[in-house]
């Protein structure tokens, strides 16, 4: 399929010819997201650089049913903006400036192009952060955020980005421009912005948004407790959450994981650990104290065969970077390897992570198990060598895993989104009845079925093809978007 | 119409009225009032599933029994399906956030009958569209809201309420929000006084108590100052919305208010016109609720 020409000139006019990009060889750097097993290539390529270049672009769009996919730093996992083939890709990387910094209502504005850290370090100085943290923070943006309902490790007490999005400039797909919300939370009216953040590129384009930033907090506490078993460590989990502590993080690994990253980064994790958590307390310095000595009477009491704090800030962020290199590190003892991104009831954590533990051996593949597990967040590395032929064996591994989150009443996905990765396991999650009801949301925003298509809601003609397996992503690769 | 004690019940009235092309009003035509059942609760996961005719103080009633609450207190003693409905909160606000920041998932019934759940019952999950977050403030107009899950938190251990008299409420209020204290709620309580409470550990909430005091002075009271908050709030005739640090310019513009700045609202005794100065006024989203409600419910059978 090939774009009218007179939309390409049209477009270049609008935009300026240096913002379009049609040679095969450019259309290419934008043929996959993090997701590379999905990769098609675009036949436009656009880089709007403000609300009204999209509005021109989407109205053209849309009077000529061409279908479009935004894309942010093209970071994520699950192939949300993976391009449709014969279709336009509207970057927003030139729409990268931070508008505005109102620090006495603790919102800052900015352009969807800028990346997640970039805020933080805007208003640091003053003592604010932004709170969600997804790994690849460095370099994703916050339109994707905002499409993907971004996360992080710290989203246990923090919240997710529906929780930091007051306001929003948005295109819908026929190129009409509404502004939601503002400053002020708790628009009245249904929530609009909530249904926007999370829906994955596929009812609009941000272009403008405005988030809450939160007060540092008066200290910061990270420990970090080893255990002989997955089984000891998951239970102590679930005692932190029942007893009421609320860490702002609680991250687990696994033996396998533990000794990648101590090979990789040496964070001086406890030795011959079966399980370690990293649990991290912030506030006021009296609660943090309060609840730090809950926290080790717990684990301690759990079997945690070692506890130690984080002694210095130096300290503090070699624990992390020995949980941030966990995925890389696995990279060292498997040549392929696919990250799964499933959700179970805190409750039912050493009862899924022994299932885990079953189909691994099951299916005869290593499983590496590094997650958040503050907020039952599974990320199970099935490790296998797609040139000795495993690739399928890995792919019904993953999904017989997905299964057993299910099973225990958790979610397809908690922060990697559906994407084009897991729209054929949507049905495993819910109704026909729920997924038409989702169709008829969609269509409200989009009747005419041209904004990111193909992802979400299952189709039949989609969901006969097989993805490909999962080969590393090239800004995994240079060490800066880890799998987290 | 009855109250209805089945989602197939809801579906059922529903589905009549759809066909008969009869006009529905929730909460008076149709009600969930014996869809009033708590179907899970697991205090371990700090979440909990109810159906939406559970009055808030009967969730209230069966989580405290294991130390856990729904961080909501809005005045009165809605059900969870009006809560959400109407997206109500209290003072707790300021630090909890609103039902849309707690909700999880819901099982909503269509006006044609569909019954069809979003969201799920753990506290992390991206998966489909945030549907359950839709309905929050839609009043009964997108569905009739039939169960829903929420995250929990613990019952704080000790809770303590300080009271500031004041003549310049947004520079107390500027102080607080600009330190790293942690109240719970923070309400303006306009003229004359502000409100802060601190919930956690004993030594915690002491602490955040006595730096409270350095900063902006103040005296300890009992809780009675947030039953007056919400009175106050359920007493209001009009709403204004505001960027929060606007605060200094909309009180100067009030006379008699409960405002919690954080949240970006004041409740006017004065019935005054809903003012959103939230600098970035909303355009165009009553239009796409109204696309929303046309594929919700095409022959526009629930009423406003």
């Amino acid at each position: 399929m090939s774009l009218p020409a007179s939309l390409v000139a049209e477009l270049q006019a609008a935009l300026g010819t240096e913002h379009v990009v049609t040679e095969p060889e450019q259309l290419r750097v934008y043929e996959c997201d993090g997701l590379t097993g999905h990769r098609a290539v675009p036949e436009l390529v656009v880089l709007p650089g403000s609300t009204e270049d999209v509005q021109v672009v989407l109205r053209a769009c849309h009077r000529e049913r061409v279908p479009f996919v935004a894309r942010g730093a093209g970071t994520g996992l699950s192939g949300g903006a993976t391009p449709v083939a014969g279709g336009v890709v509207v970057s927003l990387a030139r729409m990268n400036q931070i508008l505005e910094i109102d620090l006495a209502s603790q919102r800052v504005v900015v352009e969807p192009g800028v990346a997640n850290l970039d805020v933080t370090r805007a208003v640091a100085a003053e003592g604010f952060f932004y709170a969600p943290d997804p790994s690849s923070q460095q370099v994703c943006t916050i339109g994707g955020n905002v499409a993907e309902n971004s996360g992080g490790a710290h989203c246990l007490k923090y919240g997710f980005t529906t929780h930091h999005v007051t306001g929003l400039t948005f295109v819908l797909p026929d190129g009409e421009v509404v502004e939601l919300g503002g400053k002020a939370p708790d628009p009245d009216g249904p929530d609009l912005l909530g249904v926007i953040v999370g829906s994955e590129g596929t009812l609009g384009i941000a272009t403008r948004v405005t988030l809450r930033v939160v007060r540092t907090p008066q200290t910061i506490r990270t420990l970090l407790a080893g255990f002989h078993t997955m089984d000891a460590a998951g239970a102590a989990v679930s005692g932190i959450i029942a007893a009421g502590v609320m860490p702002s993080a609680i991250e687990m690994m696994d033996r396998l994981t533990i000794e990648a990253a101590e090979h990789a980064v040496a964070p001086g994790y406890p030795e011959g650990a079966g399980a370690v958590l990293l649990v991290e307390l912030d506030g006021v310095v009296e609660q943090v104290e309060d609840d730090s000595a809950e926290l080790e009477r717990i684990c301690a009491e759990g079997g945690a065969f070692e506890i130690r704090a984080a002694t210095s800030d130096a300290d503090r962020a070699l624990l992390w970077k020995g949980r941030k290199s966990a995925f890389a590190a696995m990279g060292r003892i498997a040549t392929d390897y696919y990250v799964q991104d499933g959700v179970v009831p805190r409750t039912r954590l050493p009862e899924v992570l022994r299932r885990i533990e079953e189909l691994s051996a099951h299916h005869g593949l290593r499983v590496g198990n590094v997650f958040h597990a503050g907020d039952g967040n599974l990320h199970p590395l099935v490790l296998y060598d797609a040139e000795a032929g495993e690739t399928e064996q890995a792919r019904e591994l993953a999904e017989a895993i997905l299964d057993a989150c299910l099973d225990a009443g958790g979610s397809l996905t908690g922060e990697h989104g559906v994407g084009m990765d897991k729209v054929c396991s949507m049905p495993r999650m819910f109704s026909e009845r729920d997924l038409r009801v989702f169709e008829r949301l969609r269509r409200a925003f989009d009747p005419a079925g041209i904004c990111n298509p193909g992802k979400v809601i299952p189709t039949p003609r989609l969901c006969g093809e097989v993805p490909g397996p999962y080969r590393i992503h090239a800004l995994e690769r240079i060490g800066v978007a880890e799998r987290l | 119409m009855p109250s209805v004690s089945s989602l197939d019940e809801a579906a059922a009235a529903l589905t009549a009225a759809h066909a008969e092309g009869r006009q529905v009003r929730i909460g008076d035509d149709l009600t969930a009032g014996g869809l009033n059942r708590i179907l899970e609760h697991d205090p371990g996961d700090l979440t909990c599933t109810i159906e939406a005719g559970v009055r808030l103080s009967a969730l209230r009633a069966a989580l405290a029994a294991s130390g856990q609450r729904l961080s909501l207190d809005p005045p009165g003693d809605p059900t969870i399906g009006a809560l959400l409905a109407q997206n109500l909160s209290g003072p707790l606000r300021h630090r909890f956030g609103a039902p849309r920041d707690l909700v999880l998932g819901a099982t909503l019934v269509l006006a044609d009958g569909t019954i069809a759940s979003a969201g799920g019952k753990v506290v992390k999950n991206v998966a489909g569209y945030d549907l359950a977050r839709l309905v929050c403030g839609s009043e009964g107009r997108l569905a009739l809201i039939g169960r829903a899950s929420f995250r929990l938190h613990p019952v704080p251990r000790a809770t303590r309420t300080l009271v500031v008299e004041t003549e310049a409420a947004a520079d107390v209020v500027g102080k607080l929000l600009g330190s790293q204290l942690q109240p719970s709620a923070l309400d303006v309580l306009y003229p004359g006084r502000v409100a802060v409470l601190f919930e956690g550990s004993e030594r915690a909430v002491d602490a955040q108590v006595r730096a409270t005091q350095a900063l902006i002075g103040g005296d300890e009271t009992d809780t009675s100052v947030w039953d007056e908050s919400r009175d106050r709030q359920e007493a209001s005739k009009g709403r204004v919305h505001f960027a929060p640090g606007s605060l200094a310019d909309v009180l100067a513009g009030l006379a008699n208010a409960v405002i919690r700045p954080a949240a970006g609202v004041a409740f006017t005794l004065e019935p005054i016109p809903s003012v959103d100065q939230s600098q970035g006024a909303s355009r165009g989203a009553e239009a796409l609720v109204e696309r929303i409600r046309r594929e919700f419910d095409p022959r526009g059978v629930l009423a406003s």
